[in-house]
């Protein structure tokens, strides 16, 4: 990933869907490329489907997606984790129906089909009449031939090819550790509850607006309008005048992953101070100072506020102030996504609860917002036929790019270079399952 | 947008009240409500007073249907709780995201926002009629008036017509001689599944 999506785009079989500077509509509604999309995409790399203190105990067991694929993520007896497909060989049924639980297996609910939480098949029903050289372990569940885990998030991949997941992850991983080496390194549990919108949007859309720093101060005029009514210069008000020349930036971790980076401007002198107030502030606050003492608690308020970053990993996958958030995508405009909330192991309950009561700001007062954007964005994408290209141009041309003292190349913040880099990997993803197919 | 007229109410307060303590009151208030029985007939309300908090309802319901947010904020008190969650199961707020886990300064920013004209989420804005149904009143153990009710929301943005539907559990409270709302909890029987647009106020 060394062009930043800037070089003429050549290929075959989804050529006729980019051109410098803009991509195809069909990429946000045509049935048949997200068909495709869920095949060769979802099918070659890695995805994320879930962090490991979701199932921490031997059983656990939760249901997730790789694509379109439903798999089941199970805790086995070593510790390892197993992602098995959710599709009984027999039929097709699905074998598990519940979204979590505790069990070390399953059995379909159709004709009884027995798997151990592994996968394989330990009983099949009448098996007789299958004739004398069945095996019930020859019809065991398949399972996603690569899974990984990097510092609890597990990620799955289709593709027994496919490189090692520090490899894929590139300059990603060393955002994620700044995100997981906040306050000490303090483990991150991630079973605090979970938002899930429905959006009436193509998938990818969502993925666009994460690493889209042109937006805040007119998507969000709202929310932006009353919190300095109320709080003067709060949240997000650094997106007011000339945001591309503040320091705030958005940049290229490889493989298609990007981030826009806040902290210079959200971090720079105190993160809780400029975060926007939330039901017991003030309390919560004068608890921890007086349990604490001021300097730890105002070290421990902000490292708990929003992390200042939106970690976009490719392909589904959106770290979001302290949230985790996951795309899954249903139909070529229908996607929905999962916001999960996170807190702190071993951290004070003033400041879990803070946590929760903060990752409730963004959603309800700007996520509404921007999904009426998509939404909005797929209605004019599906039903115009004679306008068929999307704009991606933003600093294209304007050479304000350069490579930044951590060796990552940046732009400023309200570049399309996200979107570029993603249809970079995009395509190299998509022509491979193509040429694999032939 | 139908809201955009009208005028601010700032009270600007920091509020206090939602501490730790608090949130345990909570929790426990939701706890009676879902191992709800038959409610012993000691603990009901009088026939004048249950009429009362029906007529209360039943504004705030129209207030809602027409607009009226600034109004619909005047019944709620200085320490209220107006409260989305996200799960079915009661769990506590304390380690659970709510959908909307609002104390009266949240609340107003949230009312200021649907009224700024550039709430893109309201724009334009949800239709609904709410129903309110199965209204019971009682003292609760902790002393409080309380009100569990069924509710169905119809709703109609921009052309597209759904539903929002579950029960409601009420703390109120007398204020100058009128009943007024200390806490609403809204629990939407499938708040732990994928919801469209919830910005407008349930």
């Amino acid at each position: 990933m060394d062009d930043h999506g800037t070089l003429p785009l050549t290929g075959t079989a989804y050529a006729h869907l980019f051109r410098p500077g803009y991509v195809h509509r069909d990429l946000y509604a045509d049935p048949a490329i997200f068909a495709q999309e869920m095949r060769h995409l979802f099918g070659r790399t890695w995805v994320y489907v879930g962090h490991e203190s979701e199932v921490p105990n031997v059983n656990d067991f939760m249901m997730r997606s790789i694509g379109r694929r439903p798999v089941i993520v199970t805790r086995l007896d070593s510790g390892d984790i197993a992602v098995l497909i959710n599709r009984c060989t027999h039929r097709g049924a699905l074998v598990c129906r519940t979204q979590r639980g505790n069990a070390p297996g399953f059995t379909c609910g159709y004709h009884a089909w027995t798997y151990r939480n592994d996968g394989s098949c330990i009983g099949v029903p009448l098996k007789h009449a299958y004739g004398a050289d069945f095996h019930p372990r020859q019809n065991s569940l398949m399972r996603a031939p690569r899974v990984q885990s990097y510092r609890g998030f597990i990620f799955a991949s289709m593709n027994e090819a496919v490189p090692p997941l520090i490899e894929h992850l590139a300059g990603a991983r060393q955002m994620l550790d700044q995100w997981l080496d906040r306050d000490g390194g303090r483990p991150v549990l991630v079973r605090n509850g979970e938002m899930q919108f429905l959006t009436h949007a193509n998938w990818k859309t969502v993925y666009d607006n994460a690493g889209d720093g042109y937006h805040p101060p007119f998507s969000h005029t709202s929310m932006l309008r009353v919190f300095a009514e109320r709080y003067g210069d709060v949240d997000m008000q650094y997106y007011s005048q000339n945001f591309d020349e503040s320091p705030i930036l958005s940049k290229d971790l490889g493989n298609g992953h990007t981030m826009l980076d806040q902290r210079p401007a959200m971090h720079a002198h105190s993160a809780w101070a400029r975060q926007h107030v939330q039901p017991g502030r003030e309390v919560m606050e004068a608890a921890l100072i007086s349990q604490h003492g001021r300097e730890r608690a105002l070290q421990m308020l902000d490292d708990s506020t929003g992390s200042g970053m939106n970690l976009n990993i490719f392909p589904n996958l959106l770290i979001i102030g302290n949230q985790i958030q996951l795309l899954e995508p249903q139909a070529v405009n229908r996607t929905v996504v999962r916001w999960f909330s996170t807190t702190l192991e071993g951290a004070p309950p003033e400041i879990n609860a803070t946590r929760m009561r903060m990752q409730e700001d963004f959603p309800s007062f700007g996520e509404v917002d921007d999904t009426a954007q998509f939404e909005s964005c797929q209605r004019g994408l599906e039903d115009v036929p004679e306008l068929e290209w999307v704009d991606i141009r933003r600093h294209m041309s304007t050479g304000a790019g350069r490579v930044d003292t951590d060796g990552l190349w940046r732009e400023p913040i309200s570049s399309d270079l996200h979107l570029r880099c993603y249809y970079d990997a995009w395509r190299r993803i998509m022509e491979a399952g193509e040429a694999a197919r032939q | 947008m139908r809201m955009a007229a009208q005028a601010k109410t700032i009270t600007s307060l920091a509020p206090d009240y939602f501490d730790i303590g608090h949130y345990q009151k909570l929790l426990d208030t939701v706890a009676e409500w879902r191992g709800m029985t038959e409610i012993a007939v000691e603990r009901l309300l009088s026939a004048d007073d249950h009429a009362a908090i029906c007529r209360l309802l039943y504004l705030e319901a129209r207030l809602l249907d027409s607009g009226r947010l600034t109004d619909w904020l005047d019944l709620f008190t200085e320490d209220c709780v107006y409260w989305l969650p996200t799960d079915v199961e009661g769990r506590d707020p304390r380690l659970t995201v709510a959908w909307e886990m609002n104390d009266r300064r949240r609340l107003e920013e949230r009312v200021e926002r649907l009224s700024t004209g550039r709430a893109f989420s309201q724009a334009p804005p949800t239709r609904t009629t709410h129903f309110y149904t199965n209204i019971e009143s009682f003292v609760g153990t902790d002393g409080t008036v309380q009100v569990l009710c069924q509710f169905l929301i119809h709703t109609n943005l921009d052309g597209r017509v759904s539903q929002r539907a579950g029960w409601n559990g009420y703390v109120l409270r007398q204020v100058a001689g009128a009943w007024r709302i200390v806490v609403k909890r809204i629990s939407m029987f499938d708040a732990d599944m994928p919801q469209n647009n919830n910005s407008f106020t349930l």
